[in-house]
């Protein structure tokens, strides 16, 4: 088969949904172009090698037969949890619908830095923005905590290029509590970045005492860099704080808070907004789907055909405690399940590699390259269209989903 | 699918002037046919007793998108309190106010509606928009694209490209977006509030652009009239919920001069400064500018008492308001030099003089303006209420004795400010099918919905015929769509999908090269994936695209 490139192919993996790759498909085999982000070229890249056979208990069956027994186990199970959930938006549509029949808990495995954020933006609200309106209004860009690029790789390129639309002088990039990567350096050549360190574990204090600032108290014990930092969002036009939630610590939802806060009352006199980063794997779009579906925010239980929501007994980890059974979905990368004492029917990207071999293993497609799909961006507002870009004879996890659906007894 | 006869009804058919006659109503392939010229066997449906009309259209309630997203996420309390119970079409979903896709096709089908139009489609979030819409069954959707705040138009506008550049625009963001039809929101105070200006009127300028809401609303009107849309901009104006915006609104209408104009939730724009509380109900002078210009119609946004959430494009006015978020918490969004939203839950009480006289400014206004083909039964799901309150809402307006007790509950101070209990008129049978079926299809530019002549869709509702009115429409006997029923004593019994429907004129594709160059600086991404592409619209089936002048 002839040799084909296709240009401006968008990438599903982080959340920034960057647009500019370019693949190269021979037959099976892709290869990604120079340019495109080290994580993204590794995870678009196959080797060409055919896809690998579903399996029973390790051994190669039919893709039928796989089917038939994964509908056997699910007619057989007591508690089933539904985890990964690395897919695009139907095949989150099909997870759900599958559950709502068996009963069930849905979580995405990246969740927990989201559930983080919820935190705060269930119970108070925030104000928050996208990546355009930084791009182009942000005069004052705020890190909080580690530097997000080490998990977004090309943010600071997409959100903050030199000059912005409606900034006046150079933007200011301000490292609170960590500092940039060596890449995030190079992104951001030409601004101004300073870096404000936090002792270890005073993230949290040192947002409080921000809040407390620029709401317009006066803190001696504050320290000069913090009460400079809490001026300059008070004069910037539109100051934003971002974040990654997932890399925060166990306080990250009190870092959260407080960040909030900042931004809240910035917005009285000023405008401010948060960027908070939380996307990898469609964790967006399975947050939205689910949403608009079962109308909670992921964490889902289903029983006797009645959805319900808890952030703990439903997140994954708990979730596996209780489960005879673990539906694992995973297409965009090799991402392994959880260990459990739960069988398991893993339908996986081709190349896992698993520790322990999966009860019943059927490979699926990735959406953005073997099949059409829909995933969101870390920002939430905007979703992003994925294309089909070589055909492996691999089925998408909605498809493959259904099939079971209806394989059942 | 056989054909199906519907006998011995009571056809109310305002489109065709139709008003209560009995005759057959026949269905087949889905669409009616002439009854007396058919001939091939049926399933027959006696509709004895009952009233048979087309289904009904909602021109405007918020039930898809990003912003319902975060409706869901805040009131968690209400989704938890309202489960969509176990069944054979249960969808698991569940809300009131915030009501998930499956629940919405349900309770609007089982109430006879099968058509709705979500009417703040942000382009940015239009593709979550579509995915969202495709998963509500029974309805056919659309959505209305948000401009007038988008910083490409502003600067196109204040750079002084031109006319032509803009209907261009608007042809393409239409097209790239699946819309149906354009939305205002706050003319250019979104965009102004990015840059901290907190209020902007009809003639103050934005400062960055330094171009007004008069200029940025007149530019579109001229841009669909040029491109030949039905539909015409449809408006949520300046100074929303700003006591004293009864100005704003009564100029907002003297500056269409004469070209069409749809203003929405005009309750929430008829607020004077009269009497000690400085509010007061101007529903008299607005309703009397509609009735005087025939170029302008209005959706309601009727305010109902009880827990709601607020959501809106208008950040400006939500982060004025969220001072009275109800429960305290609230979300505000700038979106991709587009729009933003903003959502602020809300409690409208009884015993509330602001609150009660938003409830009597609404009913003011169904009964004031006269021409029932210019005037829509909203309450802005889910800002004013949610939509299940259509069926009360109608008895308010048709029974008179009913309208009074409600009334009279309200606190003296409001019912001094209030008209309501003075005036006379009920709505009949025939004025609600006009403003819940054939004026909305009219409005929206279908010629083969909102009415039961040949060719028309096979949306039938049969409803008894209850003096209940407010029973009668909480649940239909029978619903069908394209021909098939959906619903048989008010329940949800067969599940079918509808369309998405969308308008796409002609335009200059010279404009492109310029929006490739915006979307590579501005946007930091490519216009090409920004565009919809008709395959993503329900599994490739595309959106139905409706003829407009320009698109000859």
């Amino acid at each position: 088969m002839a040799e084909t490139t296709s240009h401006d192919v968008v990438c599903p993996f982080c959340g920034i949904g960057c647009d500019d790759v370019t693949l190269t498909v021979d037959g099976a085999a892709v290869t990604a172009a120079k340019g495109t982000c080290g994580r993204a070229a590794q995870l678009f890249a196959r080797s060409g090698a055919p896809a690998p056979s579903a399996r029973i208990a390790g051994k190669d069956v039919s893709f039928e037969e796989a089917v038939a027994e994964a509908a056997k186990r699910l007619d057989a199970s007591r508690t089933i949890a539904y985890a990964g959930l690395g897919i695009d938006v139907d095949g989150v549509r099909a997870v759900l619908k599958l559950a709502a029949k068996t009963g069930g808990s849905v979580d995405h495995y990246a969740s927990e830095g989201m559930f983080r954020n919820l935190a705060s933006s269930q119970r108070k609200g925030w104000v928050a923005t996208t990546f355009a309106e930084v791009r182009n209004r942000c005069d004052l860009f705020v890190v909080v905590g580690p530097d997000p690029s080490k998990a977004y790789h090309r943010v600071y390129e997409r959100v903050l290029p030199a000059t912005g639309r409606f900034v006046e002088g150079p933007r200011r990039v301000v490292f609170l509590g960590g500092a940039p990567t060596e890449d995030a350096k190079s992104q951001l050549d030409g601004l101004t970045v300073e870096i404000i360190a936090t002792p270890e574990g005073g993230l949290v204090d040192a947002l409080s005492q921000l809040s407390a600032l620029v709401a317009g108290s006066v803190l001696p014990a504050a320290s000069p860099e913090i009460k400079a930092l809490a001026e300059s969002l008070k004069a910037a036009r539109y100051g934003v704080l971002a974040w990654s939630a997932a890399s925060l610590d166990n306080d990250g939802d009190l870092v959260i808070e407080r960040a909030v806060s900042v931004v809240d009352t910035l917005n009285v006199t000023t405008r401010a907004a948060c960027l908070p980063l939380s996307g990898r794997d469609n964790l967006t779009g399975a947050y939205h789907a689910t949403l608009w579906n079962i109308g909670f925010p992921l964490r889902v239980g289903f029983r006797d055909g009645v959805s319900d929501h808890d952030q703990t007994a439903y997140a994954t980890a708990n979730a596996v405690k209780e489960a005879d059974l673990v539906v694992w979905t995973s297409a965009f990368r090799p991402e392994l399940p959880p260990a459990s004492a739960a069988a398991v029917i893993a339908l996986s990207h081709p190349d896992t590699v698993f520790d322990t071999e999966p009860d019943v293993f059927i490979p699926v497609g990735q959406p953005g390259l073997d099949h059409q799909g829909l995933a969101f961006r870390a920002d939430s507002v905007v979703g992003l269209p994925l294309r089909r870009h070589r055909d492996a004879g691999l089925k998408s996890v909605a498809d493959v989903v259904t099939l079971i659906s209806e394989a059942r007894a | 699918m056989s054909a199906v006869r519907i006998i011995n009804g009571r056809v109310l058919d305002p489109a065709n002037g139709e008003s209560g006659v009995v005759r057959d109503v026949v269905i087949d392939g889905g669409r009616i046919v002439d009854a007396k010229g058919f001939s091939g066997p049926t399933e027959t449906i006696d509709a004895r007793g009952g009233v048979v009309m087309a289904g009904a259209i909602d021109i405007h309630s918020h039930i898809a998108g990003g912003k319902s997203n975060i409706t869901r996420l805040l009131m968690v309390e209400e989704q938890r309190a309202n489960r969509e119970p176990a069944g054979d079409f249960c969808g698991c979903g569940g809300g009131l106010s915030t009501m998930t896709a499956h629940a919405t096709g349900c309770r609007y089908a089982e109430m006879g509606y099968t058509a709705v139009f979500e009417p703040a489609m942000v382009a940015a979030n239009a593709r979550h928009m579509h995915a969202e819409m495709k998963d509500i069954p029974f309805l056919d959707t659309g959505g209305y694209v948000v401009l007038g705040n988008d910083d490409f138009l502003l600067d196109l506008i204040s750079s002084g490209a031109g006319q032509q550049a803009v209907n261009d625009y608007v042809a393409w963001q239409l097209a790239a977006t699946k819309a149906m039809a354009v939305k205002i929101v706050n003319p250019g105070g979104i965009n102004a509030f990015k840059f901290n200006q907190r209020k902007l009127d009809l003639d103050e300028a934005n400062p960055h652009y330094e171009i007004t809401p008069r200029t940025i609303l007149t530019t579109l009107i001229k841009a669909v009239t040029e491109l030949g849309l039905a539909h015409p901009i449809h408006l949520h104006g300046c100074n929303l919920g700003v006591p004293g915006n009864e100005d704003t609104t009564l100029a907002t209408i003297a500056a269409t001069e004469g070209l069409p104009l749809h203003m929405t939730h005009v309750q929430f724009h008829s607020y004077g400064t009269e009497g000690d509380k400085k509010f007061s109900s101007g529903a008299a002078k607005i309703a009397e500018a509609v009735n005087a210009n025939p170029n302008i119609s209005i959706d309601v946004g009727q305010v109902m008492f009880g827990q709601t959430v607020t959501a809106s494009a208008d950040l400006m006015s939500q982060h004025r308001n969220r001072g009275i978020a109800s429960p305290k918490r609230w979300i505000g969004m700038d979106m991709e030099m587009d729009a933003a939203c903003g959502i602020v839950p809300f409690v409208y009480k009884e015993k509330s003089f602001v609150n009660a006289l938003q409830w009597a400014i609404g009913l003011e206004l169904f009964l004031l303006v006269e021409d029932p083909w210019r005037i829509f039964l909203t309450t802005d799901h889910p800002n004013g209420a949610p939509f299940t309150t259509y069926p009360h809402l109608i008895r308010l307006l048709m029974d008179k004795d009913f309208r009074d007790e409600h009334f009279a509950r309200l606190p003296k101070a409001v019912r001094k400010h209030s008209i309501v209990g003075e005036l006379k008129r009920e709505y009949t049978l025939e004025e609600i099918a006009i403003v819940t079926r054939a004026a909305p299809a009219k409005i929206l530019g279908f010629k083969d919905r909102g009415h039961l002549g040949a060719g028309a869709v096979g949306d039938v509702v049969i409803y008894r015929d209850d003096p209940d009115r407010e029973a009668m429409f909480t649940k239909a006997d029978y619903v069908l769509k394209n021909g098939q029923v959906i619903v048989k004593d008010g329940e949800i019994v067969s599940v079918a999908y509808g369309q998405t429907h969308q308008v796409a004129p002609n335009y200059d594709t010279g404009i492109e090269t310029k929006l490739d160059r915006w979307f590579d600086e501005a946007m930091g991404f490519k216009a090409k994936t920004f565009k919809i592409a008709d395959d993503e619209i329900r599994d490739g089936q595309g959106a139905v695209t409706h003829a407009t002048t320009r698109s000859a």
